[in-house]
């Protein structure tokens, strides 16, 4: 049976590699969107056939115009909009009844103009559910297909761009043109382009899974404004990563958008929607751009040269300062230089001048003509501890700029290891920049951006195979009665909910919860506090206290029975003063942590990606540093580790300086078990742990305070 | 004015505009995806109605008028 991918990737089919097209609300006037979109499909040579829908026109650059879609007599693979929206509906319902099952619809004036515009896009998606039609845009650019098997240009782009191994998806239609011109300067050719506009029925989910299996794309490139279903697209990500192996690099736009849904907590306000993407975008494998330069930078590196197998390079340079500065770019991006054999020293020492460097970075001096290049490259390839090779180029009056890049080029086929291109300049190395281009070699202005590039590709390849994390499945987890401890708690319709409570609750699903008790007489603390053992703190627990430190509430290292008794009285005074209005339930009484690291843990739900949790140092450094991380529930351990690794407090729990190293499992397990109660407990809108007590290794952790904040309704 | 009669001079004003048959003109064509209309021929439509019924109307509703029909009703409310 055909699972509904395998439906959705048949329906996607016609859509790329149509056999006949009908352009829908065409017309004769030049320069006009209607027109233009005939015109590119013809220019492109698109090797099908090509039908033109116009109401007033009886033939539009020598082919038959037919007043409506359903006069056609033939069957058409793919149907392209281009009438106002006010008539679109129209036109979509005759694509149903005529039996097209894919349009692409380029008009505007849709969900982007507001309500009315909404309103019209809903009618358009009924219409394709009714006929079971599968949709493109409205509100965008088109779709390209290099395939020269099909040769479709469905848009109003200038020219069709080069054919290529790179996809490019894209939200806005305008980048589209921008990227295209880009890329044509600079020989970058595509195997598909897609701008998907308001993504009404495809969206860039459905265009990942495709895009899968598509053998023209080696890469996938996506601009986005939007991230609608977050988990979906952390989903199909992964599942392209792992079973192609093809890299997803994303510019995810609105960055500085963070902070909106700020919550009163200490967590919440810290949980900015970009940081939450950047963490959901790492957990997916998918590699977030921050703009297009960058993106393709690391695009012609993944889609032109085969992957390094190490990260260790040999740079060849002409000119000393440029071999230094790629030499700090190459350890600053965290590459090594290779070390070479003494074969490869001997080759360098014969064939380069005494003044050259025969050591990495190779200078093969400034009047270095293409010869020594060659020499030196072909040594850096044989070496066995080189993985990649980078070739720095200053243009000097000796300097055969053309002839170097040629020979790379021709050095460069059929080899396993990959070499980038750095020809520093503008003028005089624009020619040997083009040449390299065209021979798709990936070259760059800068060498940091090649450092950077290479890089990306060795960590994408690097941990492509264990990137297949399972979930362990946690034990000591009573679930029914956390979910009679929660329908307790909502069945008095609170939505914040203070420390006692969400301990209990946490308990049920075995995260660390310190001794103590619910005291509601000075008596009955004491007793509690004989009981767990000396040092004790004193908590007052109510309702409308959230932060209780602020009320004075909070008492701590009481060593007697009589410093418990004292404590009792000064903090039922100091919240009487604070918050006179205040109902205090009781005291809680818990034993007194020395000796830790504070870390603070939390879940928070994020509108795209779902239940998320965070990990951060606690005390200053949370605010001051903002060193936190965040990961999408559920987590495997590897995850949850790794949230811990990406932050500075990584150094510090695992020893350093004479502190002891602290127990970074009982953390993981805590991270887990947190993802999964967010999980199972959708009506969790944030959680706090603020501070987690880390105990030394092996001795586990200690929950120091917790509270969370429930949605009304679930 | 008679329905009838704004039909027959809405038909001829369309016609005349949009240099379109009359023949191919029926009560619920639509001017965009029946007859073809771009956007600067809907505005000639709304003047080509203000001058044939010397009536004046609201630019805003005009514009939104996307059928024969719609057309006679919305003039029959100025004359």
């Amino acid at each position: 049976m055909k699972n509904l991918l395998q439906l959705r990737q048949k329906n996607l089919g016609p859509l790329f590699h149509p056999k006949s097209v009908a352009i829908i609300g065409t017309n004769r006037v030049k320069g006009t969107v209607p027109h233009d979109i005939l015109e590119s499909i013809l220019k492109a040579e698109f090797n099908g056939i090509v039908y033109a829908v116009s109401p007033r026109e009886k033939s539009i650059k020598g082919i038959k115009a037919y007043k409506y879609v359903i006069d056609v007599p033939d069957d058409i693979d793919l149907a392209i909009l281009v009438f106002p929206s006010s008539v679109c509906h129209m036109a979509l319902e005759q694509c149903g009844q005529k039996g097209i099952k894919s349009v692409i619809i380029i008009s505007a004036g849709f969900r982007e103009v507001g309500e009315a515009g909404l309103e019209k896009e809903k009618q358009l998606i009924d219409i394709a559910r009714k006929y079971d039609m599968s949709l493109i845009g409205p509100n965008c650019l088109g779709v390209i297909n290099t395939d020269p098997e099909t040769n479709l240009n469905a848009s109003f782009a200038r020219e069709m761009p080069e054919r290529g191994s790179i996809a490019f998806l894209s939200q806005s239609g305008a980048l589209c043109t921008a990227v295209l011109d880009y890329a044509r300067a600079k020989h970058i050719g595509f195997s598909k382009f897609i701008s998907f506009g308001n993504k009404a029925d495809i969206s860039e989910i459905d265009l990942l899974y495709y895009l899968m299996d598509d053998d023209e794309t080696k890469v996938i490139l996506m601009y986005l404004e939007e991230v609608s279903d977050g988990v979906g697209l952390m989903k199909a990500a992964q599942e392209v990563i792992e079973k192609s192996g093809k890299p997803i690099l994303i510019i995810k736009s609105g960055r500085t958008n963070e902070g909106a849904s700020a919550a009163a907590s200490h967590t919440g306000s810290l949980t900015g929607k970009d940081e939450i993407c950047d963490a959901a975008f790492k957990q997916a494998g998918i590699i977030r751009c921050d703009h297009i330069e960058e993106m393709f930078n690391k695009a012609i590196a993944f889609a032109y040269q085969p992957p390094p197998e190490s990260q260790k390079v040999a740079i060849i340079t002409n000119a000393g300062g440029p071999g230094v500065l790629t030499t700090d770019a190459a350890i600053s991006s965290g590459l090594k230089l290779a070390k070479f054999s003494e074969e490869t020293t001997q080759i360098l020492k014969k064939a380069l001048p005494a003044t050259a460097n025969i050591n990495n970075p190779v200078d093969v001096i400034g009047d270095a003509r293409s010869d020594r290049y060659v020499t030196a490259i072909k040594a850096a390839f044989d070496d066995p501890d080189v993985a990649g090779v980078f070739v720095i180029l200053t243009p000097q009056s000796m300097t055969d700029i053309d002839t170097i890049a040629t020979d790379i080029a021709s050095i460069a086929e059929g080899e396993t290891k990959p070499i980038y291109t750095s020809f520093m300049g503008e003028k005089d190395v624009a020619s040997g920049i083009d040449l390299l281009q065209k021979h798709k070699i990936p070259h760059y202005s800068l060498p940091e951006s090649m450092c950077t590039s290479y890089a990306a590709v060795y960590h994408f390849h690097k941990h492509l195979q264990p990137k297949v994390h399972r979930l362990a499945a946690l034990e000591n987890i009573e679930g029914e009665l956390a979910r009679k401890l929660m329908d307790k708690v909502h069945s008095n319709g609170r939505s914040y909910i203070p420390e006692v409570e969400t301990i209990e609750l946490m308990q049920t699903y075995g995260l660390p919860v310190p001794s103590g008790k619910l005291a509601t007489t000075p008596d009955e603390a004491v007793n509690i506090a004989e009981e767990i053992g000396y040092p004790v703190v004193l908590k007052v627990v109510s309702n409308d206290i959230i932060h209780k430190s602020e009320a004075k509430g909070v008492e701590l290292n009481l060593g007697s029975a009589k410093e418990v008794k004292d404590a009792w009285e000064r903090i039922h005074s100091n919240v009487k003063l604070a918050m006179p209005d205040a109902f205090i339930a009781g005291l809680y009484v818990i034993r007194m942590i020395t000796g830790s690291e504070e870390i603070i843990l939390g879940i928070k739900r994020d509108p795209s990606f779902g239940p998320v949790v965070m990990f951060g140092l606690g005390g200053i450094f949370v605010e001051i540093f903002r060193d936190v991380s965040f990961g999408v529930a559920p987590l495997s351990r590897e995850e949850a580790l790794h949230m811990i690794e990406q932050t500075r407090a990584f150094k510090i729990l695992k020893g350093t300086r004479g502190r002891n190293p602290r127990d970074l499992d009982s953390i993981v397990d805590a991270i887990m078990r947190l993802g999964q109660l967010a999980v199972d407990f959708p009506e969790i809108d944030e959680l706090d742990i603020n501070p987690l007590f880390v105990l030394d290794e092996g001795k586990g952790s200690i929950i120091g305070d917790a509270r969370m904040i429930l949605t009304k309704t679930v | 004015m008679e329905k009838t009669e704004i039909l027959t001079r809405v038909k001829e004003v369309v016609s005349s505009v949009l240099k379109v048959d009359s023949s191919e003109i029926t009560d619920d064509s639509n001017f965009i995806f029946d007859l073809g209309a771009d956007s600067m021929q809907s505005i000639e439509l709304v003047a080509g109605f203000e001058e044939e019924f010397d009536i004046e109307m609201d630019q805003d509703k005009a514009l939104e008028i996307q059928t024969i029909d719609d057309a006679v009703n919305f003039i029959s409310e100025y004359v």
